[in-house]
């Protein structure tokens, strides 16, 4: 079959459409994917083609689905583990303590591998803060540089592409461990100054200090 | 228009967990249904709804209602989650369970004619040749690829590849009329 050309603006569509309908592969899909970040015109044709194809969304099926808001928020809402672990001591009775140290004794006999997942720092490096991912927590240790000063804190956030920040915890004297997984590509990591306690609004409030981009 | 779920992304995106809950609650039958479909594995389509409402959170902020219905924002993420997945997935991959998976399109074609938008959508689709229209419809429901879609019309890809273009540009002209 010969191949009628398809005009300039007829190819963009078409390929606007490849994409929303999924058919590309992996390669072409990443190579659209950063055409629509940089080129607004071309991702308001992939969002009228969502706006086109939905009407075919009648066509899913609903299907029940378990209760994973539990692990879904643990994700998005983090938890200091220090202060869990903190809670289940004063909860352990005597006779369980045994099994905990057992438990303990597995742990080490396995380690998990520290696994660097960013460095943030000022251009001169007299404040640092070194990111790992280690058996499914981020741990956060200041490699350089001091606390914030009395009366404030260092604040640590994860931002998503174009989302707001989620804070995952305080930076004080201690490394923070974090229950997180390992944040993909694109993702931000920031640290902000706040108020000693952390920010009030849930949103950075003072001057943001460092950031890094995963995968920069 | 009345979009509850509309209503609970803007909540979400000013950092409202209640809201979220709801959204969850509302919403989550719907998107794993989809999973379901298009990964076709349980396990993997549960692991997937996680990341699709972990998404939704993180990017509430980008929703506009202006530019469609709460509902198919939140397909739109979770049909390119899944597409993504069935892309990582090596190569070969077996057929198996598609073709039931196919049967199941002419019931909810039925379905599709209650709804008036639906309804152009299947009058639209009308107007592709059938094979045309199945590929469409297929691609977009069971996520194949146009190494699956070549290998089941038993084209070559770029034929394949020329005919779904010509196809998707009059069904927007039709859609868009």
């Amino acid at each position: 079959m010969t191949d009628t050309a398809f005009t300039p603006r007829e190819a963009e569509d078409a390929l606007a459409a490849e994409y929303v309908l999924g058919v590309l592969d992996a390669a072409e899909r990443a190579e659209v994917e950063a055409r629509i970040r940089r080129d607004p015109a071309f991702a308001a044709r992939v969002a009228e083609w969502e706006g086109r194809l939905s009407g075919l969304n009648d066509g899913f099926a609903e299907a029940p689905a378990p209760n994973l808001l539990p692990k879904i928020e643990a994700r998005l809402f983090p938890k200091p583990v220090a202060a869990r672990r903190f809670g289940l001591f004063g909860w352990l009775s005597g006779a369980a303590v045994a099994t905990a140290l057992s438990l303990v004794t597995v742990a080490i006999l396995a380690p998990p591998r520290p696994m660097p997942v960013a460095t943030l720092a000022t251009a001169d490096n007299r404040l640092a803060y070194r990111v790992t991912h280690f058996g499914g927590s981020l741990q956060v240790n200041r490699v350089a540089g001091v606390p914030a000063v009395p009366g404030q804190v260092h604040e640590l956030w994860v931002i998503a592409p174009g989302a707001a920040p989620v804070s995952l915890g305080l930076l004080q004297d201690r490394p923070l461990v974090v229950s997180y997984p390992v944040p993909p590509a694109g993702f931000v990591l920031a640290v902000s100054i706040e108020p000693e306690g952390g920010s009030p609004t849930g949103a950075p409030t003072g001057p943001v200090i460092l950031t890094a981009e995963i995968g920069a | 228009m009345d979009d509850p779920v509309a209503d609970l992304i803007t909540k979400c995106a000013a950092g409202d967990r209640a809201a979220f809950r709801t959204l969850y609650r509302v919403s989550s039958a719907k998107l794993m249904g989809v999973l379901l479909r298009m990964l076709r594995e349980r396990a993997e389509a549960e692991d997937a709804l996680q990341e699709v409402y972990t998404r939704v959170w993180l990017r509430a902020g980008r929703y506009d209602p202006a530019k469609g219905r709460g509902m198919s924002w939140l397909i739109a993420i979770t049909r390119n989650l899944a597409i993504d997945r069935l892309r990582a997935r090596p190569e070969a991959h077996s057929d198996d369970g598609l073709d039931s998976v196919q049967d199941a399109t002419p019931r909810a074609e039925t379905r599709l004619v209650a709804q008036s938008e639906a309804r152009r959508m299947a009058d639209c689709f009308g107007t592709l040749d059938p094979d045309k229209a199945e590929a469409v419809r297929g691609a977009y429901l069971n996520g194949l690829s146009y190494l699956d879609l070549a290998a089941r019309h038993a084209v070559p890809l770029n034929t394949m590849r020329t005919w779904l273009r010509r196809s998707l540009l009059k069904l927007k002209e039709c859609l868009d009329a």
